[in-house]
């Protein structure tokens, strides 16, 4: 065997990456974007069009396309889209409202202005209707552009980023190279101040007690055994769970073998604290989301899926995502930069095109998981510095807000 | 190259091996650490082998955790998939079929 196969992991510094080509967005709060959004926001699925029609003009400019189709209140819907609103990665915002929804458009505008940020508000039955709300709006979104096209950068350290990670369409081969890639990549990450994210409580069912025993305070570990066993009792009742027929042509056998494979992704450092989505984190290190409607299974809240997932990771401040997939997801998402790693040579050679990272290396012989942990962590420095990701350069922007309802984090979730 | 490993074994406990090439039937599945069988049947990549005999009830552990139980003895060689085992969570397996 090689040297390479037995060495520890080399910290970030020890990669050789030039660090100092990462370029922030500064914000009033004191974050940092590594990346200058103007936000087109839908707030009810009746001004969807009209919002698409004021952004697709500025698509290859990077304007992104948001928004939460309800039109009865939600708690939820209002925290995530206020968060993804005033997130570091965005620079304006302009909301788009139909008039008679229900959404409260004048308390989402007033909490982005108080961030600081440029913020207007069209209501198209006061506009005039589509054309004038499209007239307007275009022209809103092209002094902002041209604003944040200019606005200087700041230099950004690792201690800045907050990086989520997410799995779809997992293969036999996710769990023994994409994933525990990752893991090595989190690891350092972790050990050089940033703050990362691991999600989906229920692709963790089976992992309770581990993750249990890496949560910093007991009672951390108590509040995240429980979240599991929420996520466990929800798709018991649902009938079905977040294992498909995907996962198992390509070799996964079971919810816990798919789960195991997951786990990997968010390597071995200790568990700082379990988020929900819109909650940011209080301080750097590794925390795990939990992605489950609180009160069980209910009309009207769809069941989850990959995007909304990412989605809420990005409401709890995610600068930009690592997905590893195995049958070759595409996705990417809006806000925040989608790096992907795929779990082997065979998928990577066929879309390499949408393909970031081949973790496939690892099952060729080629390469070890902290080698292929190195390549990860040099994209993520690269994408800090502006460079695109194979889904940005393709102009993915998915986005996902339904109905949930959550109750308020327990008082052991996030320890000082 | 015969010996190139073509299995990973994630951890020691493990009872099975995972492909990572497609190995065909009666091909010798063996890891870089030396653990090896005869596969039975054809175990296409990212599928598990069993590296030895499993009964029915037994678990199945990958990575050293139990990952799902044989709902059938298990040999040496045969795949180890949704035909004989089954989760000790969810069992929704019957949703998944073509």
């Amino acid at each position: 065997m090689s040297e390479a196969w037995s060495s520890p992991a080399k910290p970030v510094a020890a990669l050789g990456l030039d660090l100092s080509a990462m370029r922030g967005f500064l914000r009033a709060d004191g974050s940092k974007g590594v990346r200058n959004y103007v936000v087109v926001v839908y707030l009810v699925e009746c001004a969807h069009h009209v919002a698409r029609k004021v952004a697709a003009p500025f698509e290859d400019r990077g304007v992104q396309l948001i928004g939460f189709p309800g039109c009865y209140p939600s708690a939820y819907a209002h925290r995530v889209l206020e968060a993804l609103c005033t997130h570091p990665n965005v620079g304006a915002v302009l909301l788009v409202s139909l008039g008679c929804e229900e959404f409260r458009r004048g308390a989402l505008r007033e909490a982005i202005a108080a961030s600081g940020r440029a913020v207007e508000l069209l209501v198209i039955q006061e506009e005039g209707g589509t054309t004038a709300t499209v007239e307007v709006g275009r022209a809103w979104v092209e002094t902002r552009l041209r604003e944040a096209e200019a606005q200087p950068t700041v230099p950004l350290t690792l201690s800045d980023l907050v990086v989520g990670t997410k799995c779809g369409g997992s293969d036999g081969l996710s769990g023994v190279t994409a994933n525990p890639a990752v893991g090595s990549a989190f690891d350092r990450l972790v050990d050089a101040g940033a703050t990362l994210m691991f999600e989906e409580t229920c692709e963790l069912i089976g992992c309770e007690d581990h993750m249990a025993g890496r949560a910093v305070t007991t009672e951390l570990g108590v509040e995240i055994v429980a979240a599991v066993r929420k996520a466990d009792a929800y798709y018991r009742e649902l009938g079905h769970g977040s294992f498909g027929g995907g996962n198992i042509k390509y070799g996964l056998s079971t919810i816990e073998e798919k789960s195991l494979g997951a786990y990997a992704k968010s390597g071995t450092r200790p568990i700082a604290g379990l988020l929900k989505p819109g909650v940011r984190p209080p301080h750097a290190g590794l925390y795990l989301m939990d992605t489950v409607n609180d009160g069980g299974v209910r009309y009207g809240i769809p069941n989850i899926n990959d995007t909304q997932t990412v989605t809420e990771m990005v409401a709890s401040g995610a600068h930009m995502i690592v997905f590893t997939t195995g049958a070759g997801s595409v996705v990417g998402q809006a806000i925040a930069p989608v790096i992907k790693c795929v779990s082997n040579s065979r998928v990577f050679q066929r879309l390499a095109d949408d393909m970031d990272v081949n973790a496939g290396t690892i099952a060729d012989g080629a390469q070890t998981v902290d080698q292929v942990g190195d390549r990860i962590l040099a994209r993520i420095v690269e994408v800090a510095a502006g460079l695109p990701t194979r889904s940005e350069a393709l102009g993915h922007q998915e986005f996902v807000l339904n109905y949930k309802t959550y109750e308020p984090l327990g008082p052991s979730c996030l320890p000082v | 190259m015969a010996e190139t490993a073509n299995i990973v074994v994630l951890a020691e406990t493990d009872n099975v091996g995972i492909a990572v090439r497609d190995l065909q039937m009666n091909e010798t599945a063996r890891s870089v650490d030396g653990r090896s069988t005869v596969a039975r049947e054809a175990i296409p990549l990212g599928h598990k082998v069993a590296l030895r005999t499993i009964a029915a009830g037994d678990r199945i552990i990958r990575f050293a955790v139990p990952v799902a139980i044989a709902t059938a003895d298990i040999r040496a060689g045969d795949l180890v998939h949704v035909h004989n085992v089954k989760s000790q969570y969810l069992d929704n397996v019957e949703d998944h079929y073509e």
